[in-house]
């Protein structure tokens, strides 16, 4: 890890030069929502003063709605057009999120290669959350908001400067001409990370909470915690570590499709008999929560949330997976009936 | 690199009604591509299965019903039910239609090796288990197993898929076949009951033996507790489960159960790996 350091005046005419070279993805205020989007005019690119986007930048890389192949008798898949691009000003909990659904859509038999292109294509510059909001969590599921893992470049907002944090070879190539940040100044980075460290909440004990939720699995708990679900959906969708997808046939573009799906949905599960494994949201809420905080557990030994805290910010009815999470953990569902 | 959403080009080489009541046909599939028909050998273990593809109507898994030997085709017995089955129902010998495969992880045959297997199929599901009966009676497989047993329920006779090859199964002396179907009807020489009846009374001894189950959720629902009174232990009983699926290879998140992917997990598990997971089949 190298740590470089440049003016904030600086940093805008570096993006404008990067826009040059390569695509690069930034937050752009459109009708007053910040969304990452290709960058056109690098002045409209916002940098600082917001916590984070309400659309996840996993878009860029597994789109709402994506093309896989075209109908001419039969199917072939679309050529892979992607050039290198710079994603810039993801927050922490959303580069290390890349990096759950790289688990989960790449293996060696059968990589999902819409994906695997797009992202290995892609320079990830986060940015640290030096203001945190109410609803963030990430320290809590085993994140920081200055997390340096899953980026290549990771910038600290310092007064009228960045600190740069360059972490991989990839950063290495785009930042070599920045000057190394003095001590004082790393020392006062350091200052500012333990001070908005200290305001977040505390480290959740993964292994207890996977075996307090795999416990409660047939109590009553589970309706209890999903009363008010209205089953939108919105909380998955906007979610950046949910990957589940549908296959569709376009008939009229001749296109086969994938668009994000979510298991919050009852036709998700539903099957042909018209057997439902999960039928009610009371099944559904449970696999949304399992998903994250036990079977990821399960398979890689670490919690599937990030603690952006989307889903609790953005459910209609304020449905929160940190109080479901809590209340797993203290066993409410003891002594619920089965 | 291969794109593992994208089918492959297959033809229907033969169709057969397998059902009195017309719902079950049987499609043989030809290769249009030899790298697709070399790739699918090397690959193909009994209990797997594919996704087959007609635009327009999607895709939709089934299990293969034919074992290597049979010759350069892939035999798929389809149930009449939705927009996809309803579709390959409609089509005729000649008809091009896609293909992935093959999926899953299938039966362990080379574990059950030096083993009794005992066959139980109910209704439609009993296609994958065909296959890998079909495969284990091979005279170059046969002597890799002790006893074969198998025991096949449906409805009535007129529901039984296969019924030339079961015929012919009932002939041999290195198989003993079981047929059971739920009411009586002139001229039946076999079992009338339901499978789990049948089994307590057959009592097969589980010495050596894997129990291998396929057949619609009630009918594993009460065999299950038969076995293990029987003495099996779950981790000698198989069994094949169906989800909802799409990508067919553990990406679209559909048909988990726990953290285990049916599609690519399974479709087959023990029943000991079955208790470790949530129950939520
Ligand atoms: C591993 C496996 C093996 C199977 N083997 C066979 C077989 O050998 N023969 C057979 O007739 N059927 C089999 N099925 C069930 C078969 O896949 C469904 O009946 C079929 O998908 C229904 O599609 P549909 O379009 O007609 O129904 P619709 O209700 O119109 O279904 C729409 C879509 O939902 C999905 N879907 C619905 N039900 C199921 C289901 N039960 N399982 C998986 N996906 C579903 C499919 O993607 C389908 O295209 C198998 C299922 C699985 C999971
Ligand atoms: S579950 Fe909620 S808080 Fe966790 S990563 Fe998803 S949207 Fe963010
Ligand atoms: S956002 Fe809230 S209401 Fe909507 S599905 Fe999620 S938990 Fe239910
Ligand atoms: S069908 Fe997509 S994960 Fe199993």
């Amino acid at each position: 890890m190298q740590a470089k350091w440049i003016s904030k005046k600086e940093l805008k005419k570096l993006l404008t030069a990067w826009t040059k070279h390569y695509l690069v993805y930034a937050p752009i205020d459109n009708d007053h929502e910040l969304a990452f989007q290709m960058v056109k005019e690098p002045a409209r690119i916002v940098v600082d003063g917001y916590s984070n986007t309400r659309y996840p930048a996993k878009s860029l890389f597994l789109p709402q709605s994506e093309v896989l192949m075209k109908y001419d008798g039969i199917l072939h898949s679309v050529e892979n057009t992607e050039k290198e691009k710079i994603l810039f000003g993801i927050r922490p909990c959303d580069a290390h999120a890349m990096q759950l659904l790289e688990h989960a859509l790449v293996d060696v038999e059968n990589p999902d290669l819409y994906w695997k292109q797009k992202r290995e294509s892609a320079i990830v510059i986060s940015k640290a959350c030096i203001a945190p909001e109410e609803t963030c969590f990430c320290t809590a599921v085993g994140g920081s908001p200055f997390n340096t893992a899953d980026s290549d470049v990771l910038l600290v907002e310092m007064g009228e400067d960045y600190c740069v944090y360059v972490l991989t070879e990839k950063g290495i190539s785009l930042c070599k001409e920045l000057p190394d940040a003095e001590d004082t100044q790393l020392q006062a980075v350091k200052k500012l990370t333990k001070k908005v460290v200290g305001r977040m909440p505390v480290l959740l004990p993964k292994q207890e909470l996977h075996n307090a939720l795999m416990a409660s699995f047939e109590t009553e708990f589970w309706k209890d915690v999903s009363q008010s679900c209205l089953g939108c959906g919105v909380c998955t969708f906007l979610c950046p570590s949910c990957f589940c997808f549908d296959i569709v046939d376009e008939t009229v573009r001749k296109e086969r499709v994938r668009n994000w799906d979510t298991c919050m949905f009852r036709t998700y599960s539903l099957e042909a008999s018209g057997h439902n494994p999960r039928p009610t949201k009371v099944e559904r809420t449970r696999q949304r929560i399992m998903h994250k905080f036990a079977y990821w557990v399960d398979l890689i030994d670490e919690i599937g949330c990030t603690g952006c805290g989307r889903c609790v910010k953005y459910c209609p009815v304020n449905i929160d997976i940190r109080e479901i999470a809590e209340k797993a953990l203290h066993r409410e569902f003891e002594g619920m009936k089965k | 690199m291969k794109n593992c959403y994208e089918p492959f080009p297959m033809h229907i080489e033969r169709i057969v009604i397998e059902t009195t009541d017309t719902t079950l046909k049987s499609f043989e599939l030809t290769f249009d591509r030899e790298a697709d028909r070399k790739d699918f050998f090397v690959k193909y273990n009994p209990g797997q299965f594919c996704q087959l593809s007609i635009f327009g109507k999607g895709e939709a898994p089934i299990g293969i019903a034919s074992a290597a030997w049979e010759g350069d085709f892939v035999r798929f017995t389809v149930q009449k039910l939705g927009k996809f089955t309803s579709a390959i129902h409609a089509m005729h010998v000649g008809d091009p239609i896609g293909m992935r495969g093959p999926l899953g992880n299938g039966f362990p045959l080379d574990k059950w090796k030096g083993m009794n297997i005992l066959v139980i199929g109910g209704g439609c599901a009993f296609s994958t288990l065909y296959a890998m009966t079909k495969h284990i009676l091979h005279p170059s497989h046969r002597a890799d197993y002790a006893e074969i047993t198998a025991l096949y329920g449906t409805r009535n006779s007129g529901l039984c898929l296969y019924k030339p090859v079961i015929e012919e199964w009932h002939n041999r002396n290195d198989i003993v076949v079981h047929q059971a179907i739920d009411v009586p009807e002139d001229n039946w020489k076999y079992h009338i009951g339901f499978v789990p009846a049948v089994l307590e009374e057959m009592a097969p001894k589980p010495d050596n033996t894997v129990a291998v189950l396929c057949g619609p959720p009630v009918m594993t629902k009460f065999t299950l507790p038969i076995l293990t009174k029987l003495a099996f232990p779950p981790e000698r009983i198989y069994t094949s489960l169906e989800k909802r699926m799409k990508c067919g290879v553990g990406h679209c998140g559909r048909c988990n159960i726990g953290h285990k992917y049916v599609c690519k997990d399974g479709p087959v598990f023990t029943l000991k790996e079955l208790q470790e997971l949530p129950n939520e089949i």
